[in-house]
């Protein structure tokens, strides 16, 4: 129960610390989407409920501080996350490249969604107007997963000895990592 | 019941998705207003975001402000660096200007004497021991012979003793083997200067019956046919009547410093030998 009391909290602190960043580092041209990493590493962590739950709220709060339509971002992490799961029984998280890739993959995903989505509910081809941020912020996002990933990895290992990954992972089985 | 406890995970994962697809069909067709739950997450996010933001901004200020430091520390480098250039152009500078002054002195102690010079510069100094001689960096070949004296501003210097083609060697007055002829200015009373080495020099055969006292002026006689009359020696630092003997002891301080001397000039010929 408290972590769904706190989910809320560290989504915001995620939020704002993410566009914080891009902020400093980018002058607000490009977006360091860490938020998708998250969803990424919570489908190789968690469990499929509480994974589902957590990447909807952060979506939302995505949506709230962001400024998108409301339910765009929930909808496209709750998808990221179903399918990164889905990957996740067939991968392992200490391979960074495969990470990386899968990233890429979420990445574009996510970027599709987008763009289908305003094209039939606005008409607007959100794709074409700036090709180059639209790969750069992929390209970034693929490269910093791994990294985020590793990090984890030591975060897990400094203080639960194991990652959560490494226990029983067989579908909607595995074991919960409790934040 | 059951079926529900069979399919709870897809059943929660079926509703959030439909949530989501809800949520977003709803807005989607609706104007980007402030809803409660947007306002609420909104207003939790504003303090964080300026925690954050007063957090990255000190940072950045001080990185700005190391960053501003290494452009200082580059800066003064080069200001440093100029600063000893301008130091050392400013010390040649006073180089110069000293030497133009000291030349200034020389050539104005030429214009007031009717001969002829030849202007030299010191190049050596031999003054440790008895012997008090300095090289100059003229010689026979700029028509210098031995004998000649040699002056500075503001008196005698000494004459030559050594000439070769192209450097000569001065006896300085302070020499103890120098003798000059010379007299008292004030009384006119005449004498012989010798060197006393770093004591400066003593006037001797001055008689106990005449007057001399601290400060007169000591110049040269004209008698020897070495110097010309009227070459300023030196001035009386200290008279001592002794009980035994002739003569007063009196000391003379000579009117140049020879330990600065740098240039001096040789007279060559009186001025009506010109030519």
């Amino acid at each position: 129960m408290v972590y769904y009391l706190l989910m809320p909290l560290v989504s915001i602190l995620l939020i704002v610390l993410q566009i914080t960043i891009a902020d400093v580092i980018f002058s607000g041209r490009l977006v360091m989407e860490i938020s998708l990493i998250v969803v990424i590493c919570v489908a190789f962590r968690l469990d499929l409920v509480k994974g589902v739950i957590s990447c909807f709220v952060l979506g939302f709060v995505y949506d709230c501080i962001a400024g998108s339509v409301l339910g765009l971002f929930a909808l496209i992490y709750t998808v990221v996350f179903l399918v990164s799961f889905f990957i996740s029984l067939h991968l392992i998280a200490e391979e960074m490249h495969l990470v990386a890739l899968l990233t890429l993959l979420c990445a574009l995903l996510e970027e599709l969604i987008i763009f289908i989505f305003y094209n039939l509910a606005y008409g607007y081809n959100a794709g074409q107007n700036n090709p180059l941020t639209f790969l750069s912020r992929v390209l970034i996002v693929s490269a910093l997963a791994p990294l985020l990933f590793s990090v984890l990895h030591k975060f897990e290992v400094f203080f639960y000895g194991k990652t959560a990954q490494s226990a029983e992972r067989s579908g909607s089985g595995r074991a919960s990592a409790e934040i | 019941m059951f079926f529900f406890k069979n399919y709870k995970t897809i059943i929660i994962v079926a509703l959030i998705v439909l949530v989501a697809l809800l949520t977003l069909s709803y807005n989607a067709k609706q104007e980007r207003g402030a809803g409660f739950l947007r306002k609420t997450i909104l207003e939790a996010a504003a303090p964080v975001q300026g925690a954050l933001n007063s957090a990255v901004k000190s940072v950045s200020n001080a990185w700005q402000r190391y960053i501003r430091l290494v452009g200082l520390e580059k800066e003064n480098r080069i200001l440093q660096s100029r600063v000893n250039e301008l130091q050392a152009e400013l010390i040649l500078y006073q180089e110069s200007f000293l030497e133009a002054e000291r030349l200034k002195n020389l050539l104005s102690l030429q214009k007031e004497l009717n001969y002829t010079f030849v202007a030299a510069r010191v190049i050596g100094r031999e003054q440790a021991g008895l012997a008090k001689t300095i090289l100059i960096n003229k010689g026979s070949a700029h028509g210098l012979r031995e004998g000649m004296p040699v002056i500075a501003h503001p008196g005698v210097v000494g004459r030559l003793i050594q000439v070769t083609w192209h450097a000569s060697k001065v006896m300085l007055l302070i020499d103890e083997s120098s003798n000059v002829d010379a007299i008292v200015q004030r009384t006119r009373t005449q004498g012989i200067i010798r060197g006393a080495g770093s004591g400066g020099c003593v006037l001797k055969y001055i008689s106990k019956m005449h007057d001399v006292k601290n400060g007169d002026a000591i110049v040269t006689s004209g008698i020897g046919g070495i110097f010309p009359k009227g070459l300023l020696i030196g001035v009386v630092s200290n008279v001592a009547r002794q009980e035994a003997g002739l003569f007063l002891k009196i000391n003379i301080a000579p009117a140049i410093d020879f330990s600065r001397l740098e240039e001096v000039s040789v007279i060559v010929a009186a001025g009506d030998e010109k030519g």
